[in-house]
């Protein structure tokens, strides 16, 4: 682990900071993936903020921790994350989807400073993290590779080869975490495909299993650092988590997914309640 | 008549071939690694094994996996050979590497083996006649079909060097001798196998031999062919074919695929486009494979050397 130091007051001001700025650039572009990008806030604030060894000034550091955001369409709070974290300037967050911009909605790492992997068609991520983990052990480096992978992309039979692969492979430089919120587009998981029991299955495909609280910064800090400490398989941490975790109106939302956003009034609608107090817009 | 009668084959085969050239290769670099998707003997790497175990990942019968790891193992500068049986490392993974390596600008190496007919008694299910024409379609990815021994050990050291993603077909078993030791493969650019005024004659790959076949029995009959081999379909050399088709004004294309989209389709879409001549297209046409022997698919399809040489009297007439 990496940074020790925790307020817990920054750190809510920071993820309601992150929340604001999300909403707000989502909702200018017109439409966008909300939902999974809001449950995954306090998970991605703790990794860059407490647990990853990265140098924003040398986003290709060699020794540097990657992070594979498999379900590619979650950038947004990633974007936010490296804006803050210096990779690129805030002000540019405001570009996500714009005509020609260095941040799509989903993931690519040819255009967007301090992305490990490209990402968007779901399942295919995790399979990349492995073979970044598999990589780092052929050269006896000892960087970490997390993934972050969804609960309706674990719908994907890609997600389960490589669980297999990575379970073989005894690749414990590899810490996965299913942004599990229960909902993917057209409804429930436990009624589209239901991933239950989930644990279970990891375990199965001899992974080290671990539950967490995707909102709690302790418990997502707490199990994290114990998932890098734990050796001789992959692990995979099960976060339970909420889909639009702290919006006004998508909160634990289906449709949260990918919203629409197509006039001024939805627009103050969605954004204005999110607005945080004595908050400079940085663009 | 559907094959080569007088050139001496190489003594080994196209897949030992590979596999020996990739040990070769990995002895100057250290960055090259292996990986097979529970088919090593058939695309003959288990020499790698060997060699270097440590840089050898069979990922077991899990293609899609194949080509994400393949692409993670691409960002720490590895350079990844991935082979499998040509449907596999083609049609079944194509998302995948459309999207994990093409549009990700992941330099990993694809490698089809048994390509079309030539899977033999794997029959229909196995046999792809689509990899050349889906994957010359994909943006950022440079396909080849290399025809023999010499030309496939050029291009795969040509491969190791090229950063950027490749799809390569790989014919498993013994070839004629196209070429010899000093060949040299030159991305883009076509090889003048022989020249001639009455017919242009383009083909890849396997069907290449087949090709040569029929130009020197045409030679017989005096009609005088350019015949133009195409290894890379991808980038594609046009003023080549250009050139000779403007001197010829008739193109016969031979491949051991689809008439649709491949090397027939690039054909027609560049001298369509800058070079309007009679095209005569050879292949499958438009049909699924099925077992049988490659005698009986040439006659079932007319693609072998003699329907070469009946399509090139029948377009010169």
């Amino acid at each position: 682990m990496v940074e020790k130091t925790f307020n817990r007051e920054e750190f809510d001001r920071l993820a309601a900071e992150f929340r604001y700025i999300i909403t707000d650039i989502i909702c200018r572009s017109g439409s966008g993936h909300l939902g999974g990008a809001l449950s995954l806030v306090e998970i991605i604030i703790t990794l860059y903020w407490r647990v990853m060894r990265i140098n924003p000034e040398n986003p290709g550091w060699p020794d540097r921790d990657r992070l594979v955001i498999s379900k590619g369409h979650a950038g947004p709070v990633l974007y936010t994350a490296l804006a803050y974290k210096g990779y690129f300037p805030v002000r540019e967050l405001v570009t996500l989807n714009a005509d020609g911009t260095r941040l799509p909605s989903h993931c690519d790492m040819l255009r967007t400073p301090g992305i490990d992997m490209t990402a968007g068609s779901l399942g295919q991520g995790l399979s990349a993290a492995a073979g970044m983990a598999l990589g780092g052990r052929m050269d006896r480096k000892d960087f970490r590779v997390f993934s972050i992978v969804g609960d309706g992309e674990s719908d994907e039979g890609q997600i389960w080869e490589a669980g297999l692969f990575a379970g073989h492979r005894k690749l414990d430089n590899l810490i996965a975490i299913t942004d599990y919120n229960k909902l993917q587009i057209d409804g429930a998981t436990k009624d589209i495909l239901d991933l239950e029991p989930l644990a279970d299955k990891w375990r199965a495909f001899n992974w080290d299993v671990l539950e967490m609280d995707g909102h709690n910064w302790e418990n997502i800090y707490e199990t994290l650092g114990r998932a890098v400490e734990m050796k001789g398989k992959p692990k995979m941490i099960i976060a339970h988590t909420v889909k639009a975790k702290g919006h006004c109106v998508f909160e634990n939302k289906a449709e949260s997914h990918n919203i629409k956003v197509s006039d001024e009034k939805t627009y103050r609608e969605f954004v204005e309640k999110m607005k945080v107090e004595d908050f400079d817009w940085p663009y | 008549m559907t094959g080569p009668t007088e050139m001496e084959l190489h003594e080994k085969e196209m897949r030992q071939v590979y596999g020996e050239t990739l040990v070769e290769m990995a002895k100057e670099n250290p960055d090259i690694v292996v990986l097979e998707a529970d088919l090593m003997k058939a695309s003959g790497t288990t020499v790698f094994k060997q060699a270097f175990p440590e840089r050898f990942v069979d990922v077991g019968v899990s293609e899609a996996n194949m080509i994400g790891v393949a692409a993670g193992l691409s960002t720490l500068g590895k350079v990844p050979f991935c082979a499998s049986f040509t449907p596999f490392a083609s049609r079944r993974v194509y998302d995948q590497v459309t999207i994990s390596v093409a549009y990700a600008g992941r330099n990993v190496k694809i490698v089809g083996t048994a390509p079309g007919i030539t899977t033999g008694a794997n029959g229909g299910t196995h046999m792809c006649f689509q990899d050349l024409a889906i994957m010359r379609v994909m943006p950022n990815m440079t396909v080849l079909s290399p025809s023999d021994a010499y030309e496939l050990k050029s291009v795969l050291n040509w491969m190791a060097r090229h950063d950027g993603p490749v799809y390569m077909q790989l014919i498993r078993g013994r070839e004629p001798k196209m070429f010899g030791d000093g060949y040299m493969f030159s991305p883009g650019k076509a090889v003048a196998l022989s020249e001639g005024k009455d017919v242009t004659i383009v083909s890849t790959g396997y069907l290449t031999r087949f090709a040569a076949e029929a130009v020197r029995i045409l030679k017989t009959k005096g009609i005088s062919s350019d015949h133009l081999h195409y290894p890379c379909i991808k980038p594609f050399d046009v003023d080549t074919l250009v050139n000779s088709a403007g001197k010829t004004g008739f193109v016969i294309t031979v491949e051991n695929q689809s008439i649709l989209g491949g090397l027939g389709g690039a054909v027609c879409e560049t001298l369509s486009e800058y070079c309007p001549v009679k095209i005569k297209r050879l292949g499958i046409p438009d049909r699924f494979g099925e077992i049988g022997s490659e005698e009986y698919l040439f006659a079932k399809h007319h693609f072998g050397v003699a329907d070469i040489v009946a399509a090139a009297e029948e377009g010169i007439r």
